[in-house]
């Protein structure tokens, strides 16, 4: 998806995780999914630069999608769809 | 499902903060988890000695800045790491009988709220033969 598209997107779930290091935006991120339904949107926020990479990883191999991460100052947004 | 199998011998702040580490990342990824804590170890998982560990196994000179930095940076205990993965998916800590005499410790009360068992080293090396990924730690 373009950056245009992931920003336009209405997300169903919102996890703030800019407040931790690896692990905790994984941590953050595995537990958040848990609460959503299949097809849901969920953006997590993270401010650590492993997790930039870590997330999508996990997703696919989870069978959710990764849809994209927006740059913002400071921090980045995650985008995935739940499988 | 992929299983895990850690061998911790390291009863030190910095290498059992790695383990925390490590197993969140196993628990995110809904791993199974068999920890069988060796020598040094032990000493950790009495009852009681969870606050008490505060020796680094490498650069012990820069333990003030080890210390400083993880509570910067909001990084849970190694205890707590432990605590959460155990909520997340199936983590099993075994604690070595040899290893739990050796500090005084021979029955499972004596040991804190994360242990399951206490075993022998047959039981672990069953474990890492049967694993998909084993690490020592």
């Amino acid at each position: 998806m373009t950056q245009v598209e992931l920003i336009d997107l209405t997300v169903n779930k919102s996890v703030d995780a800019r407040g931790t290091a690896c692990p905790g935006p994984l941590l953050e991120a595995k537990k958040a999914i848990g609460t959503i339904g299949s097809g849901d949107i969920m953006e997590i926020l993270s401010a650590d630069e492993g997790t930039k990479r870590d997330i999508p990883k996990w997703a696919n191999k989870k069978g959710h999608e990764y849809l994209g991460t927006v740059e913002e100052s400071g921090f980045f947004k995650i985008y995935l769809k739940k499988g | 499902m992929a299983k895990l199998c850690m061998g911790l011998f390291s009863g030190s702040l910095d290498k059992l903060t790695a383990a925390g580490v490590i197993l969140s990342g196993a628990a995110a990824d809904d791993m199974d988890v068999e920890v069988f804590v060796l020598l040094q170890g032990a000493r950790a998982f009495i009852k009681g000695n969870e606050n008490k560990i505060d020796n680094l196994a490498e650069a012990s000179h820069l333990k003030e800045e080890f210390v400083n930095s993880l509570k910067s940076l909001n990084v849970s205990t190694w205890y707590e790491f432990f605590e959460m993965a155990k909520e997340m998916t199936n983590v099993k800590v075994y604690i070595c009988s040899l290893a739990g005499k050796i500090w005084g410790a021979e029955k499972l009360e004596d040991f804190n709220d994360l242990t399951d068992e206490i075993c022998g080293i047959g039981e672990y090396l069953t474990s890492a033969e049967e694993a998909d990924i084993h690490m020592f730690i």
